[in-house]
């Protein structure tokens, strides 16, 4: 009896540590999920215009289910003191629905990272970037948004195109349609700007010299940020859900040996 | 007679080996990595090329001619009878079709100063060297547009289409061709690709992914079963502790009446 009764005191005390660190993830959660959904690199509008925005839906749910996490941690610690097996089922009922939405947010923010391939953001530039004659009010918000934030990346980053500008004189482009060749092999804002915001020298810009022009591509600032976002939501969840997993298992042992 | 037909076929051998060294240049591709483009087509300046031509005191300029290189090209010929350059614009050759047309006329390049491409790095000099080195053909895309426009029009070249490049000495006070450059080898502006035609298929799905759906699938399920086995153990406990509640309480009121019978 002794034994078993240590043995108990064990598995609680274990109980309420997995429930103080699962209580700590889900902050951690939360907060991750708030830092990626508030976009600081500002890239959302290029995954919105693509259709593609669904890592920022497993990132809502995750800012959700970590506060989830974290209130029912409280729970469970409170369930596992008193020994309660009401407060115990409540708890692992509600565990059990937080861990499906978590683990569809772990899923779709790895399957959907895989969609941001280097010909999706290609294909959208060339048709959104500048477009000239959109169709209704979506389509004019979207080509605006792809066209700031293509402005944008080309002038913080020094780059131009997705795999360079070599993009732009490969083909046709919305862009091409209201700049001629001659005057724009390449946006402007691929030559290299002074501090006035204007090209060092737009001919050895035009013509691709060295130095005047910006010969690396935007994909890498792109898919730096996707990533860290994707693989923060995904595999951040993941380890979550072992650990909880884990918790749970003995919280269902400890659970089916007390009595009422 | 012998030795002067040896010396001539040596002369014009020694023309001709010259003369390949005379044909107008792409600009160096270290210098113009776009080129050439969907339009426009970069040139090196004929520097040096013309200087047996050049007379003290005589004031040149160097014409360019441009033509398509089709097989319907009617004549090839820059100058007329009477060796004076022609005038074709690219509207009156539809755009090179017919034959070569003037895309610019500008100074003789100094042989004895000539530009420094390592000077292009320095950010007020570059202007200046590659005005003197290269020349861009089809720079200009508006003055076919502009009826004030009264100069040489250098209109865009077309896309995926081969041209050919003549320099021409002419003298300018008599107006007379002194010395031309051979054609240029073929040059080809880009062609265009359309972006329908991209593919934007994710390809095979990541490791990744994959290990988080199958770790995550049999998490769940795992946890799904122990709930049950928790569940249903502690029912059958329940009912298990209730059929032995029945049996204590039966067993008590069997032996209760007993000890009343011994008093007796």
């Amino acid at each position: 009896m002794a034994k078993s009764d240590d043995g108990m005191r064990i598995l609680q005390g274990l109980l309420v540590f997995g429930n103080v660190i699962i209580g700590m993830c889900g902050i951690a959660l939360t907060a991750e999920c708030i830092f990626f959904v508030s976009d600081p690199h500002g890239l959302y509008p290029l995954l919105e215009a693509t259709g593609n925005n669904d890592i920022y839906a497993a990132a809502w749910i995750g800012i959700f289910v970590g506060f989830a996490l974290f209130a029912l941690s409280i729970l469970g610690i409170i369930a596992v003191i008193k020994s309660s097996r009401t407060l115990l089922l409540v708890y692992i009922i509600l565990m059990l629905i937080t861990y499906a939405f978590e683990m569809a947010s772990c899923i779709t923010a790895a399957t959907h990272r895989d969609f941001l391939t280097p010909n999706l953001f290609l294909k959208q530039m060339l048709e959104q970037y500048h477009k000239p004659e959109t169709d209704n009010n979506k389509d004019k918000w979207m080509s605006e948004g792809v066209t700031k934030t293509w402005d944008k990346l080309m002038l913080q980053n020094k780059c131009c195109g997705v795999q360079g500008p070599s993009d732009w004189q490969d083909y046709t482009s919305a862009f091409r349609v209201t700049h001629n060749d001659a005057d724009f092999p390449w946006p402007r804002n691929c030559c290299v700007l002074d501090t006035q915001g204007s090209p060092v020298n737009l001919d050895g810009c035009k013509l691709g010299v060295p130095g005047y022009y910006n010969s690396n591509g935007c994909y890498d600032a792109i898919s730096g940020p996707m990533n860290t976002h994707a693989w923060g939501v995904a595999w951040f969840g993941f380890a979550i859900l072992c650990w909880t997993f884990c918790v749970l298992l003995g919280t269902m042992f400890y659970w089916s040996r007390i009595g009422y | 007679m012998c030795s002067y037909w040896v010396m001539l076929a040596f002369c014009c051998l020694g023309h001709l080996c010259a003369d390949q060294s005379l044909k107008p240049q792409l600009a160096a591709p270290q210098l113009a990595t776009n080129n050439p483009t969907l339009t426009t087509v970069s040139l090196e300046k004929p520097l040096c090329m013309f200087d047996s031509s050049l007379r003290p005191n005589k004031s040149y300029a160097i014409y360019l001619y441009a033509m398509k290189e089709l097989a319907n090209v009617i004549s090839s010929l820059v100058t007329d009878n009477s060796s004076k350059p022609l005038g074709n614009t690219f509207q009156q050759t539809n755009g090179g079709q017919l034959g070569p047309y003037k895309a610019a006329f500008f100074n003789v390049p100094s042989c004895a100063a000539p530009p420094s491409l390592a000077d292009v790095g320095d950010v007020n000099k570059v202007a200046d060297v590659l005005k003197q080195y290269l020349f861009r053909v089809g720079d200009d895309g508006h003055c076919l547009y502009d009826p004030n426009f009264l100069a040489v029009c250098n209109p865009p070249l077309a896309p995926d289409t081969i041209y050919r490049f003549k320099y021409v000495l002419v003298d300018s006070t008599e107006g007379i061709m002194k010395d031309q450059s051979l054609w240029s080898d073929p040059i080809k502006t880009r062609k265009i690709k359309l972006p329908l035609k991209i593919d934007t298929s994710p390809g095979r799905r990541s490791g990744g992914m994959i290990v988080i759906t199958s770790i995550l699938s049999v998490l769940v399920f795992l946890l799904l079963a122990d709930l049950l086995a928790a569940v249903s153990s502690a029912v059958m406990r329940s009912e298990d502790s209730f059929a032995k509640t029945r049996q204590v309480s039966q067993t008590i009121q069997q032996s209760e009446p007993r000890p009343q019978l011994s008093s007796e």
